[in-house]
């Protein structure tokens, strides 16, 4: 019975087996998980349901795949045709989604550029699309990880790096890029996935050297997608020189800001600034998460972003306008809110000479791993981060790059359920010492994955923030949590240190 | 900004240990220690490629990494018998690397190149130095640290901090005063037998807790299995962090600083 059953699944793959589809990407089938957020909402949810809280607890490992590399993995898994694909810094794995076998392991040549992590691979047809530490954009076959085109898509030799993964829209490979160490002016590429021409530019900041003007607004993160408004929404980061701000007066536009572009065009639509005039390394590249739901008793099209500063931004994602602004946590640099409900900074909490005790610290009250929006509850669930930060610069330190130092004090990991219509937290979930930093993941059971801060993944249940299970990894969870069905088993895909963990309940 | 965060408490004790016996040892007699430039070369490429994002490209500070031209680790390391350790087995934030000893060797030679590069900029130095943080009034210090700051509850200018600003290098002694990062917790687990145990706290998750008992042995338990009184002195600190004004830290400093 259970021969029959796999060759009739060995025929269909055969058959069908095509990579992604514009439809697949739209709507993901439950047997995929075809991008970094799995659908273009970002709310990393899941409708799948055989996973519940009354079975939750009889989880246990199906399979794990070990890179045996130093490189934590850091990267969302993308599931397509029951092949799993993810990277390191110059590293893709291929990985049978049923068994985790290595299909494929292409390994990039060695380059100079930053190996600080690497966000995920992406799909378009049957090609893959990956970034390098020396920003180039790879294509790759997805049969055997051959490569078909390599681009760069920005200078290495300048500092530029790149860890994100592309966003596929229609056929636009969406990418942006790192550089917080020379004054460089972020930007998202398009680029043509058959040929790897650049299709647009959209530039955050000015050339470097426009008088008066800040560099930076790099874009780190993968954005998400509005289809029925054709909209992209992207995160920036923050401002350069990084600590020092006297060089770039005023708010320094479409940096640590939430910007709409058109996808054929490049063009922005609108933009919301978290941090006006950033001096605290405060990208808001978090995720901007899209949910249409009611807003105090109206339906809205909204976006939510927990950003970095630490604030919670609800806006209407057509105009931009925020409908809530509202700290998460300990926040203690800003003296109120502008016209726009965007915090305005107290420059009394700039970096300064003798230093100055800022909450939170500079990783933020939350980074970049994925937080998650479970519909039924209406919790938009974040692992936080409440910390706290001192921060110096000085003439000496300079006006390029990084120019000044910061230290973090103390923080801890909280996992946080945040009613979206109050931005009032709901329930919270201590995590451990210094910060758990795992993704976080919802399922339309009632359950929601992710990790501490010790090496643990934990199954809670969403209502609450009660644990059901938990199993110890051996590093913390450095990635967002994914979901998927094959042959009618539900599998959660969750990493610690170089090795991905494949749970499931028992057979 | 990334890390392995299993290690953190062990790590920190090490580095207290560690920093407390280098602050006794004169590193300023020690000689320059100088190495081939194709060392210094290849320790550059691994540096930029591993270690330059927290630690910045110079070796001076990036993201969250300290600033390792004025690390006392790196003046007192020798042919990477202090760098070494922290690199495999990674501290606080820094996760571990597996590194050969001839990467090792090239990352030493890179980072005390460019520490010796940085001591070399006399009034132009990057960084932050013990004269940049003595902006407070040791008067104004003094009275909150036996006033407002509630510090003489468990602190003494004439016991336990008696030389703490000899001890700790002005960064370390401004970090340290605001969290003391690594300072040891009691603890006390009652069995379900009744039978208690005391030690110095060595592990705490939401399922398993540990310690290390007076013999010096790792002894664990399921959290929910026993229960756990932990007295942690740090946790004092956390309470004031939302309480400070620059100004108390500064005039604490100030205070600190006199307690040589």
């Amino acid at each position: 019975m259970k021969l029959s059953h796999h060759l009739l699944w060995l025929t269909a793959s055969t058959l069908f087996a095509q990579g992604t589809t514009p439809d697949m990407l739209l709507k993901p089938p439950k047997d995929s998980w075809p991008a970094y957020h799995g659908d273009y909402s970002g709310r990393r949810h899941s409708a799948l349901t055989q996973i519940n809280p009354q079975n939750v607890g009889g989880l246990t490992l199906a399979w794990a795949y070990q890179t045996g590399a130093n490189a934590q993995i850091k990267a969302s898994p993308i599931l397509v045709d029951g092949v799993i694909y993810f990277s390191t810094p110059d590293n893709v794995y291929a990985v049978d989604a049923r068994s985790g076998h290595q299909v494929w392991h292409y390994t990039y040549p060695p380059n100079k550029g930053f190996h600080i992590g690497s966000r995920g691979v992406s799909m378009y047809g049957e090609w893959l699309y990956f970034m390098t530490p020396d920003a180039h954009l790879v294509c790759l076959n997805a049969k055997d990880g051959t490569v078909r085109w390599n681009v760069a898509v920005a200078d290495s030799q300048r500092g530029y790096w790149t860890s994100m993964s592309p966003l596929i829209v229609r056929n636009h490979v969406l990418v942006g890029v790192s550089g917080d160490f020379d004054n460089l002016t972020g930007f998202i590429k398009s680029v043509d996935p058959e040929t790897g021409k650049t299709q647009w530019r959209w530039d955050s900041t000015p050339p470097s050297g426009t008088p008066n003007a800040t560099t930076g607004g790099m874009t780190w993160m993968t954005g998400t997608y509005d289809p029925e408004s054709d909209t992209v929404f992207w995160g920036t980061g923050n401002p350069t020189p990084v600590l020092n701000g006297d060089n770039r007066p005023g708010d320094d536009p479409d940096t640590c800001s939430i910007v709409a572009i058109d996808p054929n065009t490049g063009k922005k639509k609108w933009a919301f600034q978290p941090s006006p005039h950033d001096t605290h390394d405060w990208d808001a590249v978090e995720i901007p998460v899209l949910v249409n739901a009611d807003f105090h008793g109206a339906p809205r099209k909204m976006l939510m972003q927990a950003s970095r500063n630490g604030y919670f931004f609800v806006l209407d994602r057509l105009t931009g306008e925020s409908l809530v602004t509202t700290p998460f946590g300990p926040v203690n640099w800003s003296s109120g809110l502008d016209q726009k409900r965007q915090p305005i900074p107290n420059p009394a909490k700039n970096p300064a000479q003798d230093g100055r005790l800022v909450a939170p610290d500079e990783g933020g009250l939350t980074n970049y791993r994925s937080p998650s929006f479970d519909p039924k509850t209406g919790l938009f669930i974040v692992s936080a981060h409440p910390s706290y930060g001192i921060y110096f610069t000085k003439p000496a330190d300079g006006t390029f790059g990084w120019a000044g130092a910061d230290y973090g004090v103390w923080g801890k990991g909280v996992l946080q359920a945040i009613d979206y219509q109050t931005g009032k937290t709901v329930w919270t979930h201590e995590l451990g010492p210094n910060s758990a930093g795992a993704g976080v993941l919802t399922t339309e059971s009632g359950l929601l994955f992710t990790g501490d801060a010790q090496g643990s993944v934990l199954a809670l249940r969403t209502s609450d923030g009660k644990t059901l299970w938990h199993a110890g990894q051996g590093q913390s969870m450095q990635s967002s949590p994914i979901t998927y069905e094959l042959d009618g088993r539900q599998y959660v895909l969750t990493s610690g240190g170089g090795v991905m963990f494949a749970w499931a309940l028992p057979e | 900004m990334t890390v392995c965060r299993s290690i953190v408490r062990v790590s920190a004790v090490l580095l207290v240990s560690a920093a407390l016996s280098l602050a006794q040892s004169p590193t300023a007699s020690k000689p320059v220690q100088t190495f081939p430039s194709d060392l210094v070369k290849a320790g550059e490429s691994f540096f930029v490629q591993q270690c330059a994002f927290c630690h910045g490209r110079d070796t001076g500070g990036g993201e969250d990494g300290p600033d390792l031209t004025r690390s006392k680790l790196v003046a007192d390391d020798v042919n990477g018998n202090q760098i070494g350790p922290v690199v495999r087995n990674g501290r606080n934030n820094m996760p571990r690397f597996s590194v050969t000893e001839q990467d090792l060797a090239a990352l030493g030679a890179f980072i005390h190149t460019q520490k010796n590069l940085a001591e070399s900029q006399n009034g132009k130095r990057k960084g932050v130095d013990v004269t940049d943080l003595a902006t407070g009034s040791v008067e104004k210090g003094k009275q909150y640290f036996s006033g407002a700051g509630g510090c003489a509850r468990c602190h003494s200018p004439t016991g336990d901090l008696a030389g703490v600003a000899t001890r700790n290098a002005g960064l370390k002694l401004f970090q340290r005063l605001m969290y003391p990062r690594g300072a040891k917790a009691r603890m006390t687990v009652t069995l379900p037998s009744g039978e208690t145990v005391t030690g110095t706290r060595a592990y705490v998750d939401e399922f398993t807790v540990a310690l290390r008992d007076e013999s010096g042995r790792y002894r664990s338990w399921p959290l929910a299995k026993v229960s756990v009184r932990v007295d942690d002195p740090a946790e004092a600190h956390v309470d004031l962090l939302a309480k400070y004004t620059d100004d108390d830290i500064h005039n604490l400093m100030a205070y600190l600083l006199t307690l040589k």
